[in-house]
């Protein structure tokens, strides 16, 4: 009896063993066929995606899956019929973005037409704010700390570890086995995402968004602004009433704003000088 | 000539600012401070749950009035709006977490007025939509362009850290 859970076990592990190598394998073949990586991409490319392996690189799959995430929220609230308007978001936000250390990617911003209180970063740079934040918010310096705050999500990786964690269980599925042709690469992409842009509603840990937050602060203050502008902004909307539907997904996916303004203010409250003398910027502000 | 300019200007401050005053109410008890700094004088302590008139932000600080006293009180520790109609006034610890667990609806609910909302049905359900994601991106702006933005309105880039989560 032993013996056969011992035979069992080695059976089992003799699989295993031959299905790493076979991972590997194809790894190193796809590899093979593509231009040395770039160091940043080394960096990024800590698990192999599954686009590294059905080819591509790191940060092309990056982008593929944003903007694959970002078509599917545009699906659901397109954006503001407003070019000027979103115009403006983008020059903020690249000028916000570019404090980042990201000029690999090309950043985008839009406002979407929705009267949800919401802001979504999808990986890749795509990143949508909707119209019922944008009316909340009274000058530029504001704007920029929530495409800040949002920026964080992004260079962070947030969502797409998320992502990559799922992906990691579906390996043992069979999935990888097939050689890929161009449908089956964006049939990948979508099994990755799953349902929609459902990734958005599902909300990340509450350490990602006080993270994102102390980030956003420090990319706005980078770039000139006052940081302590999306501060304002979580005690604008922290007192917007939890039963008022406008909030419904934004208190459902992120801690309280009020104790985002609570976490946020501490970790400032030692760097008060480095945060002095940011410019708020009234004149210019897009008014909607 | 000065003397009517210098009128203007008193009657600026004493009867148009507090129209711009927003009602608010303590959350979380606090000294009231003489100055927008940690270390300047504390004046009077203000309770959970009392009233005060917010004035202007400086920096993290908000200057408030509040039973007669004006001075500048941490902005983390103010909720704005009137307390009164606020179900948890006076209760941080209820107050807080009682809004960030509970009552957030289901998520299905359908904006009273017809306007488009975002919830998690209509997220899971979202198609592909190409055209938009096409014109998303035409409006990208390139690190040069962006870089005339900011200097036209006189915005300097600074090199900052990135700073670490307060100790428990």
């Amino acid at each position: 009896m032993g013996y056969r859970i011992l035979l069992a076990i080695l059976l089992l592990l003799s699989t295993l063993t031959v299905h790493a190598f076979d991972l590997g394998g194809l790894v190193k073949e796809i590899t093979k066929e593509q231009s040395p990586a770039s160091e940043t991409e080394q960096q990024q490319a800590k698990q192999p995606g599954l686009l590294d392996l059905l080819g591509g690189t790191p940060v092309e799959e990056e982008i593929a899956i944003g903007r694959e995430i970002c078509g599917r929220l545009l699906g659901a609230a397109p954006l503001v019929d407003d070019k000027r308007l979103q115009r403006y978001i983008n020059q903020v936000g690249a000028w916000v973005a570019k404090q980042s250390g990201r000029s690999d990617l090309i950043w985008h911003f839009g406002v979407i037409e929705s009267h949800d209180i919401n802001a979504f970063a999808a990986p890749g740079g795509y990143i949508l704010v909707t119209k019922g934040l944008y009316k909340k918010l009274h000058n530029e310096a504001e704007l920029a700390g929530v495409l800040a705050h949002e920026v964080g999500h992004v260079i962070k990786q947030h969502h797409l570890k998320i992502l990559k964690q799922g992906q990691l269980i579906d390996m043992g599925g069979g999935i990888l086995k097939k050689r890929a042709s161009g449908d089956d690469k964006g049939q990948a992409i979508g099994k990755m995402i799953g349902s929609g842009a459902e990734i958005l509603a599902r909300g990340l840990d509450k350490n990602a968004e006080y993270e994102a937050d102390r980030i956003g602060v420090v990319l706005a203050a980078r770039a000139g602004y006052d940081a302590y502008a999306l501060p304002s902004v979580l005690q604008e909307i922290g007192h917007v009433s939890a039963g008022d539907s406008s909030v419904a997904l934004l208190f459902k996916t992120h801690p309280h704003p009020e104790k985002r303004l609570i976490e946020l203010d501490a970790a400032m409250d030692g760097y008060a000088e480095q945060f002095d003398n940011g410019k708020t910027i009234v004149g210019r502000f897009y008014k909607l | 000539m000065k003397t009517v300019q210098w009128l203007i200007g008193v009657i600026l401050v004493v009867f148009v600012a507090p129209l711009f005053a927003e009602p608010g109410y303590i959350i979380r008890s606090s000294d009231l401070m003489d100055e927008p700094y940690r270390d300047a004088t504390p004046l009077a302590e203000l309770k959970e749950g009392a009233t005060v008139e917010i004035l202007k932000r400086k920096g993290g600080w908000l200057q408030i009035e509040s039973a007669g006293k004006r001075g500048w009180v941490r902005m983390s520790k103010i909720r704005k709006g009137k307390a009164a109609t606020q179900p948890t006034a006076g209760k941080e610890a209820s107050g807080v977490l009682g809004l960030a667990s509970g009552r957030a609806g289901t998520g299905n609910v359908v904006s009273a007025t017809g306007v488009r909302g975002l919830n998690e049905e209509q997220l899971k359900e979202a198609k592909f939509n190409a055209s938009e994601v096409k014109k998303l991106e035409s409006f990208a702006v390139s690190e040069q362009k962006a870089t005339r933005f900011a200097q036209a309105a006189k915005l300097v880039a600074r090199e900052l850290e990135f700073i670490p989560a307060a100790a428990e």
